[in-house]
């Protein structure tokens, strides 16, 4: 097909007909321009996000006294800080603590979240329960501090494992409720009503319908949850302080006002203790957003 | 009619309402530990002198309330305004941040893949983590932005960021953008991606510009989705705690004392549990009557649009 433009700036095609006129042209250029400012602004978003964990790659390279110079590339790279944080602090112990701690408190959220999304959802019982929940969710965490406290030294719990996989498991609830009820209701009901003339229990077809069903908004919200553990500090620092139990975000926060710290060693022991979650973000990414965006968008 | 007809079932197998119930119990067990309990406990701490060894010592009626609202704590209520102050500023701040991003990831045709990487980063870094970059970065000594700022010329010695007023603040407050405008661009891109293409194509092909495809058509549609946005930071921005603790510590004297830290202070470092139980009711108090109408708000303008 041969296309002419005419001085009136509208595009005909050879058999005359008018294909677009003047105003698509402005609109092709106002989206041209527009992207090309759009992936320049972005790439510098990205550069502003990516600054910080940058600087703390590089830091890891820098000698003491190369440090205190602030800049952003080094001469002469060196490794020593590597092989020494691992040294001055059991750094592989804390993230295997955090990481035993954060999957198993995501199960023990998931197995007190979904049978009560499903009965809220499908079984039309306890909705205000879910809400209540949703609303404790608005209490700032400090709120529970000092009474958790006292309750889990009652329950020997203090600097426990089975302590703090409860303690995050309960406190993710309200966050995977809401998570779950998205993606419950996006799944038909009529699957339930089938099983249930079918003469199946409520609970059965639970376990046998719903579940499957729900596998990839479960794992998703399990990973959301797993995430807000592992990054968890207030209730740590006051509930898991013992070298036994303790992870990693209480491990830094000690580490980092300790005097005898150099730069470069508190970067490689940020690094180390970021890079599983870095490691389920970039497997995981579109479950991640997925969940992340099931709850407010219906 | 539906309702009856399950509720019969087969012989043997439980109601729907029993069942519900049972389901239930493991949420209502959760509530009563983490939202009934404590709110009880705490508030019965606070009309009590009480140590962290020793809760309960002696009842003292009203006067951790009359110490700490009657002007003895001249720390706690500048506390609750910075709180304030910090979680509308952050959430507004991280609102328009994200948005603009979020309308620009809708026209952006490649790269959107690696972009969403590189967005997810911040957001699940641990807020520890988060302070102790950013305390490397805003270093006097050592860190990369009075190196640069240095260099360049632009100031004559180092610039104490996180020890002197107002930039203690406004650093905590930059750290907690970097953190968080992700999170917000992420949601505000699902919120916009409800706004049906054609509609947006449309009003492309009849030649609007963008700025006012975005204020006359993308905004107004999903004006409550994003209102939700905010509010859903603003809740979560009162919690702020990690940042203070690594970043200053509530100083440069108490310039960036913020509600949680100093609640956390004065039970943990001060050891007055009573008075540490007064502070987290009045900050509890304090947070649900401004948080209640925002999201009576929230729900009201959810309905509408629905």
């Amino acid at each position: 097909m041969t296309i002419d433009i005419g001085l009136d700036g509208k595009v005909v095609s050879e058999k005359g007909q008018v294909v677009a006129t003047e105003r698509t042209h402005r609109a092709a250029s106002w989206l041209g321009l527009g992207r090309m400012i759009s992936a320049l602004l972005i790439a510098l978003y990205a550069a502003f996000l990516l600054l910080p964990i940058a600087f703390l790659v590089s830091l890891t390279f820098k000698t003491r006294d190369e440090v205190l110079l602030g800049r952003f590339l080094t001469d002469k790279p060196t490794l020593e800080n590597w092989w020494k944080a691992f040294q001055v602090i059991h750094l592989t112990d804390y993230v295997w603590h955090s990481v035993v701690i954060a999957s198993l408190s995501a199960v023990v959220t998931l197995i007190v979240a979904a049978p009560a999304t499903y009965a809220a959802v499908r079984l039309r019982h306890g909705a205000f329960l879910g809400s209540l929940a949703l609303s404790s969710y608005v209490a700032p965490p400090v709120v529970a501090l000092l009474p958790l406290f006292f309750l889990m030294r009652w329950l020997g719990l203090l600097n426990s494992f089975p302590g703090m996989i409860l303690l995050y498991g309960i406190m993710n609830v309200p966050v995977a409720y809401w998570l779950l009820l998205g993606f419950l209701r996006k799944i038909p009901s009529a699957l339930d009503e089938a099983a249930w003339i079918d003469g199946a229990g409520f609970f059965k077809t639970f376990l046998v319908i719903d579940l499957p069903l729900l596998a990839p908004g479960l794992v998703a919200t399990g990973l959301i949850c797993l995430i807000l553990a592992y990054n968890e500090f207030l209730f740590a620092s006051l509930f898991a302080q013992d070298d036994s139990v303790r992870g990693l975000t209480v491990a830094i926060s000690l580490f980092q006002g300790d005097r005898f710290v150099n730069f470069g060693q508190m970067a490689v022991a940020s690094l180390v203790g970021i890079a599983p979650i870095y490691v389920i973000a970039l497997l995981f990414q579109d479950r991640l957003i997925g969940g992340l965006t099931a709850g407010s968008v219906k | 009619m539906t309702d009856k007809l399950f509720l019969k079932g087969r012989a043997g197998t439980v109601s729907r309402g029993a069942t519900a119930w049972l389901m239930l119990l493991p949420l209502a067990a959760a509530l009563v530990l983490f939202a009934v309990f404590p709110s009880i406990y705490v508030a019965a701490l606070s009309f009590t002198k009480s140590t962290l060894g020793q809760p309960f010592r002696s009842w003292i009626g009203w006067a951790n309330y009359y110490w700490l609202l009657g002007g003895g704590d001249r720390v706690f209520v500048p506390s609750l305004l910075r709180a304030t102050i910090f979680a509308v500023v952050v959430s507004m701040v991280e609102l328009a941040l994200g948005l603009a991003l979020a309308v620009r990831l809708t026209s952006l045709r490649r790269g959107g893949r690696l972009l969403r990487s590189v967005l997810l980063l911040p957001l699940m870094t641990p807020p520890v983590l988060v302070g102790v970059a950013w305390k490397l970065l805003l270093a006097p000594g050592g860190g990369l932005i009075n190196g640069e700022l240095l260099s360049l010329g632009l100031i004559a010695e180092p610039v104490s960021f996180l020890g002197t007023t107002p930039w203690a603040l406004m650093s905590i407050m930059v750290a907690d953008v970097w953190q968080w405008t992700p999170f917000v661009a992420l949601l505000a891109y699902a919120a916009l991606r409800q706004v049906p293409d054609d509609v947006v194509e449309a009003a492309w092909l009849d030649g609007a510009p963008p700025a006012a495809v975005f204020w006359k058509i993308q905004l107004p549609l999903t004006a409550h989705l994003l209102f939700a946005i905010f509010v859903l930071r603003l809740i979560m921005a009162f919690k702020i705690f990690d940042l203070v603790y690594i970043l200053t510590f509530g100083g440069p004297g108490n310039a960036t004392d913020m509600s949680g830290f100093t609640i956390w202070r004065t039970g943990l470092r001060e050891f007055d549990v009573g008075r540490a139980a007064a502070q987290t009711v009045v900050f509890a108090v304090f947070v649900s009557v401004l948080l209640t109408p925002l999201l009576w708000l929230e729900r009201r303008t959810e309905d509408h649009a629905a």
